[in-house]
């Protein structure tokens, strides 16, 4: 390498270097410390916050649906009517391809396919708070299965 | 040994009579397999051993005559406005019902006409119904109980334990839903609020609530002390009469003291439904045979599927007419029932495990929900 071509590479970190001083850019830490038992204890309600908030409205819980803003169906079907303790709903198995889309499918393109069709709610937010529970409250009940996506 | 295969342990050695033995029929080809698979724990998957038929033979008495009768529950009516859907199947099993030729000597509905024992869904349900003319005979499911306590069921459509005859068999209808444990009253829920625990089948507060009853198993005793051991007896009822999947009430918990009366009879039906599907037991000498839904199916429960059963294909969620119907019973001869379930699609039964609701979930593992405790 020639002492020209050197120089870029060296002139490249001083940019980002500058920037960063000039943004005050933080760099965010995970790990950094041992967690300490009340922080896992937070995590834990934290997510079990979610598994209920998924539960609800996994079975047709209406303040659950305003609150976040979504109505999950209009056939006064909830998803627990097919699916008691979430069977059949295989989140163990996504991704996948799925027939009845006629496309490779994640678990929340199914949930809302199901929301769309059997129970001809209004589809939500893939990113949203809502789909966020269900999916939680999905895998939290599937949580023993066995990882084997792609099955059918 | 797991306490699910202890309790089928004990259940076997109560109701199978001592010294039978199995002969070289089809129908002791299937107790021998029953027996094996108590003993060995045998899995639910080996059940396409069985021939693809959508007929069960039971042995009757002798000698009696032919016919038909019809089965349908499980409807789940909502006023219209809410569901259209289920209305529809209903009306297309009733119609289906009413043409029947030769006609059904009679219904008999299996409970669940309402989804939350609303006094409107109940009307809607008796208008529907009207339309079958032949003789109608009801039992209640808990979704027409809970919000009233059965008070417009059975002003509408009678109470029950009942008995009648017809042509040699002897069909008793009993209420198995009507004695949850008070959970309402100490949390001051309203009926409505009692209501959708109990219409919630995943729901933890509403416990076991299926139960035959003392009063239940004292009418049963008495309906049966002058009926002769060799006739047939016909059980119709809501629930299994046997344990299959307790968390979702598949099963009365009174099971053993209803076993024990009738283990002295032959020729013992039970007929039921909440199931919503396909289902077949045989313990000792009673015959159990699970019926459809209208309104939609329920997936096989993670454990306790009797090995004698052959799952349904898993159902096509897009169509709200698949893995559901009604059911034709029909007594030839005297001496065999004749069961067909008239399933709105072509195909009833799985051919394979990955097209049906039991053999596909060999990698899933269920936790029972909590939040409604939470």
């Amino acid at each position: 390498m020639t002492r020209k071509m050197l120089r870029y590479p060296i002139i490249a970190a001083a940019v980002v270097a500058l920037l960063l001083v000039a943004t005050d850019t933080q760099q965010v830490y995970a790990h950094k410390e041992k967690h300490t038992a009340d922080q896992l204890e937070a995590f834990h309600e934290a997510f079990m916050e979610q598994v209920k908030a998924g539960d609800n409205l996994f079975h047709g819980d209406p303040d659950t649906q305003k609150r976040l803003g979504v109505k999950l169906s209009n056939t006064g079907m909830a998803c627990a009517m097919c699916h008691p303790y979430t069977s059949d709903t295989h989140p163990h198995e996504f991704p996948k391809y799925q027939e009845q889309m006629q496309k490779f499918a994640t678990l929340r393109d199914m949930i809302n396919w199901c929301i769309e069709k059997p129970n001809e709610g209004e589809k939500i937010d893939p990113d949203g708070e809502a789909m966020k529970a269900l999916e939680t409250y999905i895998y939290w009940s599937n949580r023993n299965s066995k990882l084997d996506p792609g099955r059918h | 040994m797991s306490e699910r295969e202890r309790l089928q342990r004990e259940m076997d050695r109560v109701s199978r009579p001592s010294g039978e033995r199995p002969d070289n029929s089809l129908v002791m080809t299937r107790r021998t397999f029953l027996h094996k698979s108590v003993v060995y724990g045998a899995s639910a998957a080996a059940c396409g051993l069985f021939p693809s038929i959508s007929t069960i033979d039971m042995a009757f008495a002798q000698g009696g005559p032919s016919f038909k009768f019809a089965w349908l529950s499980d409807t789940h009516l909502y006023p219209k406005e809410v569901n259209k859907r289920f209305v529809e199947k209903t009306v297309r099993a009733v119609k289906e019902i009413q043409a029947m030729n030769p006609p059904a000597d009679f219904l008999i509905f299996g409970g669940d006409l309402a989804q939350l024992g609303d006094p409107v869904e109940l009307r809607l349900g008796a208008d529907l119904l009207k339309e079958v003319t032949i003789k109608k005979v009801f039992i209640p499911g808990e979704h027409d109980w809970y919000l009233d306590m059965g008070a417009t069921w059975n002003k509408m459509f009678g109470a029950s334990p009942w008995t009648f005859d017809h042509k040699g068999v002897r069909f008793i209808g009993l209420d198995t839903v009507s004695r949850a444990e008070d959970f309402w009253t100490s949390r001051k829920f309203t009926a409505k609020e009692r209501m959708g625990h109990m219409a919630t089948l995943d729901g933890t507060l509403g416990g076991a609530w299926a139960a035959v009853g003392a009063d239940g198993l004292k009418y049963l005793n008495s309906t049966l002390a002058s009926w002769p051991k060799d006739k047939p007896v016909v059980v119709v009822t809501h629930n299994p009469l046997y344990e299959y999947y307790p968390p979702w009430n598949f099963w009365v918990r009174d099971w053993l003291p209803v076993q024990e009366i009738l283990r002295p009879f032959a020729n013992v039906t039970n007929i039921h439904g909440h199931t919503h599907q396909p289902l077949y037991n045989e313990i000792g000498k009673m015959r159990s045979i699970g019926m459809l839904a209208t309104s939609w199916p329920w997936p096989y429960a993670p454990e306790g599927v009797p090995v004698l059963t052959k799952p349904m294909i898993r159902a096509d969620p897009g169509d709200h007419f698949d893995g559901v119907g009604w059911s034709s019973l029909a007594m030839t001869s005297g001496t065999r029932v004749d069961y067909e379930y008239k399933m709105w699609r072509k195909e009833v039964f799985a051919q394979a495990d990955e097209d049906s609701g039991t053999g596909d979930n060999r990698n899933q593992v269920l936790t029972p929900r909590i939040a409604d405790r939470i």
